[in-house]
């Protein structure tokens, strides 16, 4: 009887542990800057503790639990609840790496896998069943990828963790400018969905390891397309050259305040009417906006959080700059582009794009 | 026709609720019956009762990421789509499910 282990592939497991780790880094992230903000540090014993204290070393302590975050939700992802543990465990490992990010992801990956060997080919007498979820599948898992993770993938991950960090921290100004640029692009190509989450997710793995100018990049380069979208708005209106349908000045109204906090999304809805115009526009905003903040050398400590983190940025000023140029950016270039339409029209109902659905079907 | 299913995207706050609207209007349109469970950041909403899932002709999946509770659809014909392609597309995918369906009756 041959057993079939099920597909489950390396993407959505990825996805599945972005969606558990962001609230936690969000969280951690701004007890860091209100902590900071008031004066606070990082201690290690209750005495003379002042709440500001205990609010930068809880987020502290938070932060530390990104690699298991990471490493033990993607296990969970691959092989359902016995790979939880052990991808814990892994991204444990990679915390005493000092690889918290890509050790934990590459953890992640082992532990889960193995787990899933094990759930689907190992076979125990009718007794033990009950443990196999319990015992047995962590256990092994943990042994298993334990000794990978420190023998053999140990000494190269923290080497390519190493180096990458090195790598960054050298770079001269006209690279900050091209790797700015280029962050911010790709981060903001598809307002939050799958494509964005993969630059979004280095730069909160290099925060993890203490390196927050890309992160300042990702939290300001978010704000540029419904920021950039309502200036091309009201741009629009001054200029006479009206480019929104009500409709979608509605949304618009919705997407500017999701905008202050970072949530890019309120802009698909729009930028769904014009995809290739808006998406050319948002993203070019974004890249300058990206590219600005880096190569100014501002860095943020925070996240996620949108205009309310700015003042815990490192150099809010130049986050502020950063921010209203990619806005204009991205504004000018939509009022240029888009054609003049008709607002009082109401948009003809799209019929939808074919898209080719053969490769579907039940099973 | 019956259908039921779960949307998850990755982040758990607009996608996922996007698809769900995208793909019940869609249904409704066609005359389906519908139900969609949600789970986002929030957690699970609109959860699905085991009687809806046993009437359902169909489960249709619209993930991107791992969702709680697959066991529940052991026995059932499962369609899995990404978020993004039932926003895109809703339409298409219920006449998709009807054609399936048909086939195999």
């Amino acid at each position: 009887m041959a057993k079939k282990m099920k597909k489950v592939g390396i993407k959505a497991p990825i996805l599945t542990a972005i969606g558990y780790l962001l609230p936690l880094v969000v969280a951690s992230g701004l007890l860091i800057a209100i902590g900071n903000l008031t004066g606070g540090s990082t201690v290690t014993t209750l005495d003379g503790m002042t709440v500001p204290d205990a609010l930068t070393t809880l987020g502290g302590l938070g932060m530390g639990l990104l690699p298991s975050f990471i490493a033990g939700y993607i296990a969970y992802a691959i092989a359902d609840r016995p790979g939880l543990a052990p991808g814990f465990l892994m991204g444990q490992i990679a915390s005493f790496l000092g690889a918290g990010f890509l050790g934990g992801m590459i953890g992640g990956i082992l532990a889960g896998y193995i787990a899933l060997v094990l759930e689907t080919y190992l076979s125990v007498p009718k007794w033990a069943e009950a443990l196999m979820p319990m015992m047995i599948i962590p256990t092994l898992t943990a042994i298993a990828g334990g000794l990978i993770m420190f023998f053999v993938l140990g000494g190269p991950i923290s080497a390519i963790t190493t180096a990458l960090n090195a790598f960054i921290k050298n770079l001269d100004q006209s690279q900050k400018v091209a790797y700015g640029f280029i962050i911010g692009f790709i981060g903001c190509i598809d307002y939050g969905g799958a494509i964005s989450k993969v630059p979004n997710l280095i730069c909160d793995g290099l925060l993890a390891d203490g390196i927050m100018g890309p992160e300042g990049i990702k939290v300001l380069a978010a704000m540029v397309p419904p920021f950039g979208v309502s200036l091309a708005y009201l741009i629009s209106k001054a200029v006479h050259k009206p480019i929104y349908y009500k409709e979608e000045v509605e949304n618009i109204k919705v997407a500017f305040p999701m905008g202050l906090c970072m949530i890019s999304e309120g802009v698909i809805p729009i930028a769904m009417n014009d995809l290739i115009r808006t998406v050319i526009c948002t993203a070019t905003g974004c890249g300058v906006c990206g590219a600005i903040s880096f190569a100014l050398g501002n860095e943020s400590p925070v996240p996620s959080g949108g205009v309310f983190v700015i003042p815990a940025m490192s150099k809010p000023l130049v986050a502020v700059f950063a921010l209203l140029a990619g806005t204009c950016v991205t504004a000018v270039m939509l009022v240029l582009i888009k054609k003049r339409i008709d607002p009082e029209m109401e948009r003809k109902v799209e019929e939808e794009e074919n898209v080719d659905l053969s490769g579907l079907s039940f099973s | 026709m019956k259908i039921v299913g779960v949307c998850a995207c990755c982040s758990g706050i607009a996608h996922t609720y996007m698809a769900r609207k995208a793909i019940v209007d869609a249904a409704n349109e066609a005359g389906d019956e519908i139900h969609m469970e949600t789970q986002g950041t929030i957690g699970v909403e609109d959860e699905l009762t085991s009687e809806q899932i046993e009437q359902a002709d169909c489960i249709l999946l619209c993930v991107d990421v791992h969702i709680e509770g697959t066991t529940r659809f052991k026995d059932k014909k499962v369609m899995k789509i990404p978020t993004d392609l039932a926003i895109k597309a809703p339409k298409q995918i219920i006449k998709k499910i009807h054609e399936e369906l048909g086939k195999r009756a």
